[in-house]
């Protein structure tokens, strides 16, 4: 599906008259600059950018599109990591950071409701400032849209104790492909008046509907929390610590273990005294009361010390909390200090099996001659296994695709997923049928079908 | 357009988009060719030739970025936005690209005779003989002839630094502005006229001097304070205490990690009040108010609802365009808060605040 530059035009008035003229960009710059994510080595190419101002304007512009077939491609901040908002084959990029109206924070009904261009911090803050708690924390909250995180079902740091991002989606509206408005749920815990659309749009990946307000599931925020480190010579005894961890009755908020390599970039950028010549270090915490918050660091940190941690220490305040937590978020871009290109996937495994895939991993390395550092939720055995490369090496590029494609296949085989939180996006589509099986994807392109009778949402991704 | 950028700048980002929130250009138009991930795309586009040198996004947008480098702490990948923005500009604004205004203003400094001129007029601080080897007091250039008190402040806080006469400007407004080669030649001039430690009221000259120098050589006035361990900065007069915000140098604080000091200098003498966005560029971002005074002033907007909201006796400023802008503003707005220099502040020359 590639539209004709005079179809193009066509479409490029009738769209100024529903955003208004400066809210449609068809200047060679700005285009470029919406042809990727922060997915390494994914670019398309869109042919319009409109950034809309209302559901109203949303179903317009879907309706134009749909009639027209041309694509469309929803974004927020695009810090997608799957080539989620890489435009495959063109058409409109439809950015929705202009719709970033924080409707409501309702501390009776425990919900928030808000546009899909919030920032997920920013609704992070408003609720703390009520007393209340919206758990899910993805790496890049303070730049990420809660309308990406609801799309891509966003994890992060909390997701061990409190769920991910769909465990939090009370109700949605979104608008179709053909231009019609829909509700799925709302302000209710009990609510099974039809099918489940709302879960079936988190994580969907543009590929089903263009949300438009969602509302969110708040919690009472907990009333103490605390964080502790421990280093390991080697990241096989970080790994079996989780498992004892886990097993000891305590589920903590944040289990993450960053490895020798990973360790070493983030302080490059951080600075803040991390041992870099330790094997690996897993970060834990725990919230709640403050009595029971005492107790199980002290058991978490009981279980590290069994298995072996060099060194283990809880944190004095909570800006020291707060400083090791950052820095964790910033493993990722932090790798690329030491490469420009990062390759990483976010391999998932049941977490019993975490150090099995862990040593996996480093053997794949060596065994192919590459530097992967490897970083993770380690407590929801969410792996974030990262090649760093120089792009210049083709050689060495396609080594890491083979290793992730060997990656993959471990996961699938100690029963995980090729993706935990990412998505499944453009990298990783030819993997999904060997993880999902040949009618389960049939089904999908059905359900793309029933929502999206043309095909113009987010072409060449799930479904399609 | 290959050749246009240093190849292991432009490698460093990866579009991670950790920069969007801190920059104050995609926070004004929320489109991500203002951001400064859109415009290292840009920038890359522009070298591979994706994009044609007189593309008019690449020509708006290379003029758009107040060049504050507020990306540069908050990036994980470490990349050295400013260094490209000046490479960029570098070619953007070579020979008849280059804004009118703006040869006029480098041709006023590119002399060091033509910026002592500049300050002829004023009394700025008396030039004394000059102490080999340093410490030496840089007069600056437009900030002599702006607000000479600056430096006389500085000599009152700091005797001990000597201020030879005849020093030009250190060359931070031709690096931003189009003239690389240029600008790093009169900061090795100063250099070579100021031998040794220089100390600097302005926090835009000091990340310059520095980044060409190197940071061992130059201190910005309140890092020098600090390190001389001021407890008691001289004649200041301590009752009533006054309400003090700060408006953070951009280059002084994203560029050199300063911004501790001038707080805990300010605690000192009078009841410091961290406004919200201290740390966010103010819009006199160099020429960039004279360049672009609308969108300067839509960045100088939310800092006024600020002061005026913080009903501050004193704004303290650590640049002189900094200075000229806020005082501008507060003027306009016709607040009461009194703009200074850090070193006037601390020498309590203007004493109290006056009346509305």
């Amino acid at each position: 599906m590639t539209a004709t530059s005079a179809e193009i035009d066509r479409l490029l008035d009738r769209l100024e008259q529903v955003v208004g003229q400066p809210n449609v960009r068809a200047d060679a710059g700005a285009l470029v600059t919406y042809a990727t994510d922060a997915t390494p080595l994914q670019r398309g190419r869109p042919d319009l950018v409109v950034l809309p101002a209302n559901t109203e304007e949303v179903a317009a512009v879907l309706t134009l599109a749909n009639d027209a077939r041309v694509p469309v491609i929803p974004r927020g901040s695009g810090t997608n990591l799957s080539g989620g908002a890489v435009p495959l084959h063109g058409g409109i990029v439809l950015v929705l950071t202009r719709m970033n109206r924080l409707l409501e924070i309702s501390e009776s009904d425990l919900v928030a409701v808000c546009e899909p261009g919030v920032r997920t911090i920013e609704l992070g803050e408003a609720a703390a400032a009520k007393g209340l708690l919206y758990p899910p924390d993805p790496g890049s909250q303070s730049t990420a849209t809660i309308g990406g995180n609801v799309a891509e079902c966003a994890g992060g740091l909390r997701a061990l104790k409190y769920g991910v991002t769909r465990d939090y989606v009370l109700g949605v509206q979104a608008v179709l492909a053909t231009g019609e408005v829909i509700h799925s749920g709302g302000r209710l815990v009990k609510d099974v008046a039809g099918y489940d659309l709302r879960r079936l749009l988190c994580g969907s990946e543009g590929t089903l509907a263009v949300m438009t307000e969602l509302t969110l599931r708040l919690l009472p925020a907990p009333e103490s929390s605390g964080t502790g480190m421990a280093y390991f010579s080697a990241l096989g005894d970080a790994a079996r610590a989780v498992s004892r961890v886990l097993a000891s009755g305590v589920l903590p908020v944040t289990l993450e273990f960053l490895d020798r390599v990973c360790i070493s970039a983030v302080e490059d950028f951080a600075r803040i005294g991390l041992d870099t010549g330790a094997g690996a270090l897993l970060i834990f915490g725990q919230d709640g009361d403050p009595h029971a918050v005492e107790r199980d660091l002290g058991r978490i940190a009981q279980a590290c010390e069994a298995e072996g941690a060099t060194e283990v220490r809880i944190a004095g305040s909570p800006a020291e909390a707060a400083t090791v937590l950052e820095a964790r978020r910033a493993v990722l871009p932090s790798l690329s200090r030491l490469e420009p290109l990062t390759i990483l996937e976010d391999a998932t495994v049941p977490r019993s099996r975490i150090a099995e895939m862990v040593e996996h991993i480093q053997v794949l390395a060596d065994r192919y001659g590459l530097k992967i550092g490897t970083f993770g939720h380690a407590g929801d055995g969410n792996l974030h296994p990262t090649a760093v490369l120089d792009p210049a090496d083709e050689d060495a590029v396609r080594r890491a695709h083979r290793v992730f494609g060997e990656i993959f296949a471990k996961a699938i085989e100690l029963e995980g997923s090729i993706t935990g939180e990412h998505g499944v996006g453009i990298v990783k589509l030819p993997h999904l049928e060997r993880q999902l099986g040949a009618a389960h994807v049939a089904l999908l392109r059905r359900i793309k079908a029933a929502f999206d009778p043309n095909g113009i949402l987010n072409p060449g991704k799930l479904g399609s | 357009m290959s050749g246009v950028f240093t190849p292991e700048l432009l490698d460093r980002c990866i579009s991670c988009g950790f920069c969007l929130p801190a920059c104050p250009t995609y926070g004004l138009t929320g489109v991500e060719a203002s951001s400064p991930r859109g415009r290292i795309n840009l920038m890359r586009a522009l070298e591979t030739g994706v994009l044609p040198e007189d593309d008019p996004t690449v020509l708006e947008e290379s003029s758009f970025c107040l060049g504050c480098r507020a990306c540069e702490p908050v990036c994980p990948a470490g990349v050295r936005y400013g260094a490209l923005l000046e490479e960029w500009r570098d070619h953007m604004w070579r020979r008849r690209r280059r804004p009118w205004r703006l040869k006029a203003l480098l041709w006023a400094v590119d002399r060091p005779s033509r910026v002592r001129a500049l300050g002829l007029p004023r009394r700025h601080a008396h030039a004394t003989r000059r102490a080999r080897g340093g410490p030496h007091l840089m007069l600056g250039c437009f900030e002599r002839a702006l607000y000479p008190e600056v430096s006389r402040s500085a000599s009152r806080l700091a005797p001990e630094l000597s201020v030879p006469s005849v020093q030009g400007c250190c060359g931070a407004l031709h690096a931003h502005n189009g003239e690389l080669e240029r600008g790093n030649a009169l900061a090795r001039e100063l250099g070579e006229a100021l031998p040794g430690s220089i100390v600097t009221t302005a926090g835009g000259c000091a990340a310059h001097l520095a980044g060409v120098l190197g940071r061992e050589r130059v201190r910005e006035l309140s890092q020098w304070l600090a390190d001389r361990g001021d407890a008691e900065p001289p004649g200041v007069s301590r009752s009533p205490r006054q309400r003090i915000g700060l408006q953070d140098s951009c280059h002084l604080r994203n560029g050199l990690g300063v911004y501790v000091e001038p707080r805990e200098l300010l605690a000192r003498v009078g009841d410091y009040v961290e406004l919200p966005s201290a740390a966010v560029c103010c819009g006199a971002a160099g020429t960039y108010s004279i360049l672009r005074p609308d969108d300067s002033a839509r960045v100088l907007n939310r800092h006024l609802d600020e002061i005026a909201d913080a009903d501050l006796d004193v704004l303290a400023v650590l640049n002189p365009g900094c200075y000229r802008q806020l005082e501008q503003g507060v003027r306009r707005r016709r607040l009461r808060t009194r703009v200074m220099h850090l070193a006037e502040v601390l020498v309590g020359t203007t004493g109290a605040a006056p009346g509305p």
